[in-house]
């Protein structure tokens, strides 16, 4: 029976977040958190495998303070048991710091038949995470799999690219990061909410995970997140003779540089 | 009195939300148009608990409390007010038998409600101007097996869908509504009917309809709490669908709010968006702000059901605010989007005629201010 990680971020929910006009700085002082989409999708996936097989399931989250809030919502989606770390510093975290991270603690509560993550994250999409994360346990790494199937201790992964599907094959542990389409993430039904708070939930301090400093000290700085706003030309053809229009219309897009 | 929800309410508050999107949102303007019950949707708020939602553990409910109830209610009525009608319908049956059953009442009823296996239906008025008077009124007389039931229940929700129903009946002709006892009522009980689906203006999909009782034989266990006690059965039972119902007009009102809101940021009139105009702007506030009191003081209410607190009054002014407020979020929201808000193939309609019937149905709009009052007086 599977053993099982799913890595999820609590980002700041999108559709709270308002761009202030003056200067395009985002206002997030009423921004609630959520799980990262993909991530549910993680989780989703991580729960139906041992829905099915057996085994267990551990979350496990790398943000600020914040992060605590996260611990109802995610054990209500299924897993058995949740590790977070709670670091002011996650603020500024760049993906480096994140999968150090990530795999400090792996290496702490592993190990684990199969890591899952979702394929990005709702706030950065770094998108790099899972590659990382993998690179730094020395597990190989299957991406943008929209399915996943388990038998014994072999993966069976679809990989969606461009134009075409890949059916990936692997054996022994591995880090897999999943796409939405992989499943529909589950509505916890009201009990599997309020059963959340049986379930045990850790914090792991950071320094108890023997990272060096040089570990934390991230490398990309975000500078300045700024909003993006769309100034419509509110140019609005009314004549009559709606031919004359159409006529105006195209020639202003093709004015505009439209072709 | 904390206003803060708890993590779990939240929680019970968004898995309501992400309910009503992918159970609700696809079928809420057509059952809007065919009144059809909306079967399958029920069948799925029984499989996440919400019909077992404040039900005791011991038997199958989730025993969320009453804040997670209003919560869940208000978030179900953004979408569907009419589904959250269903709701709340069955939970008022459910209430009154968890607070006034008997142990062996309780295992009977209350794991099948919990489960969502039987809805149930909460029957409490007549054609009559109060129930036990009026020619038609449900008489209750003893019998050597226990008693006998004769007349109609008018209005009923969840009638003919219900499986089980809390009925008034009048046991003493003189004493009239004076003398009103509890009764629980299989839908299967021989001489029980249901009278045609009622027509209604809006909250279509939760049917109503008269109950016709002609000479039903009920067992003595059939009594609900004792003889004397229908009319505090009553009383309570409807203060609870004032709290209820007031999440409900919250939920509609919030619904109509935002939708207005996110018009008025679109909709360019003088060469800017309406919603730079401090006309505009005042009735978006004045709505907005008047969902926001009423959810607090409807939270309230429901913090002290959760405490075993009286909770009459302050249910009794949530109604009362809400039967002023309630009809004027959706003349104030539709005067915001004009002529395109006033059109059937905009939401404000729908919300509109729901909003009515969350605002007048179970308890007359005059009836709160005798609370009130009778308490202040005291």
């Amino acid at each position: 029976m599977p053993n099982i990680l799913v890595c999820y971020k609590w980002v700041l929910n999108e559709q709270d977040i308002k761009i202030r006009p003056d200067d395009l700085s985002l206002d997030t002082a009423r921004a609630k958190g959520k799980i990262s989409d993909f991530d549910r999708n993680a989780i989703e996936e991580a729960s139906l495998i041992v829905e099915q097989q057996g085994g267990t399931v551990d979350a496990l989250s790398y943000g600020t303070p914040a992060v605590r809030q996260s611990v109802k919502d995610v054990l209500s989606r299924g897993p058995n048991r949740l590790l977070w770390i709670g670091d002011p510093g996650a603020e500024v975290a760049d993906a480096m710091v994140i999968a150090n991270v990530l795999a400090a603690a792996v290496r702490k509560a592993g190990p684990y038949d199969l890591i899952l993550c979702g394929e990005g994250s709702s706030d950065m999409f770094y998108q790099q995470i899972p590659a990382r994360l993998a690179a730094l346990l020395g597990l190989p790494c299957v991406t943008f799999v929209q399915k996943l199937t388990l038998e014994g201790g072999t993966l069976l992964a679809q990989r969606k690219l461009g134009d075409c599907t890949e059916l990936v094959s692997v054996t022994g542990p591995a880090v897999v990061s999943v796409l939405s389409e992989i499943n529909k993430p589950r509505i916890p039904s009201l009990k599997q909410v309020l059963g959340a708070a049986k379930k045990p939930s850790e914090e792991l301090a950071l320094e108890s995970l023997g990272l060096a400093p040089e570990d934390l000290i991230p490398k990309a700085v975000r500078k300045s997140p700024k909003g993006f706003l769309m100034n419509r030309k509110n140019v609005v053809f009314k004549e009559s003779d709606a031919a004359a229009n159409v006529a105006q219309l195209v020639a202003s897009l093709a004015a505009e540089g439209l072709r | 009195m904390s206003i803060l929800l708890t993590e779990e309410q939240e929680l019970i508050g968004q898995s309501a939300r992400d309910f009503a999107k992918e159970y609700l949102e696809p079928i809420a303007v057509d059952m809007d148009h065919t009144g059809q019950y909306p079967a399958a949707a029920v069948r799925a708020l029984a499989e996440h608990d919400f019909l077992g939602l404040f039900l005791q553990g011991e038997y199958g409910g989730a025993e969320a409390g009453y804040v997670s109830l209003v919560e869940a209610v208000e978030n179900l009525s953004r979408t569907s007010a009419a589904v959250a009608s269903i709701v709340v319908n069955h939970s008022l049956a459910a209430y009154a038998i968890q607070r006034w059953g008997d142990p062996g009442q309780k295992q009977d009823c209350l794991p099948a409600l919990a489960a969502g296996r039987t809805l149930g239906g909460f029957a409490v008025f007549e054609h009559g101007p109060t129930p036990g008077v009026g020619p038609d009124a449900l008489q209750a007389t003893r019998t050597p097996e226990g008693w006998a039931l004769k007349g109609t229940k008018a209005y009923v929700r969840n009638a003919g869908v219900a499986g089980l129903y809390v009925v008034l009946a009048c046991t003493d002709p003189a004493a009239g509504a004076k003398s009103l006892a509890a009764f629980i009522v299989g839908a299967e009980a021989s001489g029980l009917a249901v009278g045609p689906l009622a027509e209604t203006m809006g909250l279509k999909g939760c049917p109503v309809a008269d109950l016709v009782f002609d000479n039903v034989i009920l067992a003595e266990t059939a009594l609900l709490g004792g003889i004397t006690d229908g009319a505090a059965i009553a009383a309570e039972t409807l203060a609870l669908a004032s709290v209820a119902e007031a999440a409900q007009t919250v939920g509609i009102g919030q619904a109509a709010v935002e939708h207005a809101a996110a018009y008025a940021r679109t909709r360019v009139q003088f060469g800017r968006p309406i919603a730079t105009l401090q006309a505009i702007q005042t009735l978006l506030a004045e709505t907005a702000t008047d969902c926001h009191l009423a959810r607090l003081g409807l939270r309230a209410a429901a913090q002290l059901l959760d405490q075993g607190e009286p909770f009459q009054v302050e249910a009794a002014m949530v109604k009362q605010f809400l039967a002023r407020t309630g009809a004027k979020l959706l003349i104030d929201t539709v005067q915001v989007e004009g002529g395109f808000g006033y059109s059937e193939f905009m939401p404000l309609p729908r919300l509109f005629r729901d909003i009515a019937g969350t605002t007048l149905l179970e308890a007359p709009a005059d009836y709160p201010e005798k609370t009130i009052a009778a308490r202040l007086l005291a």
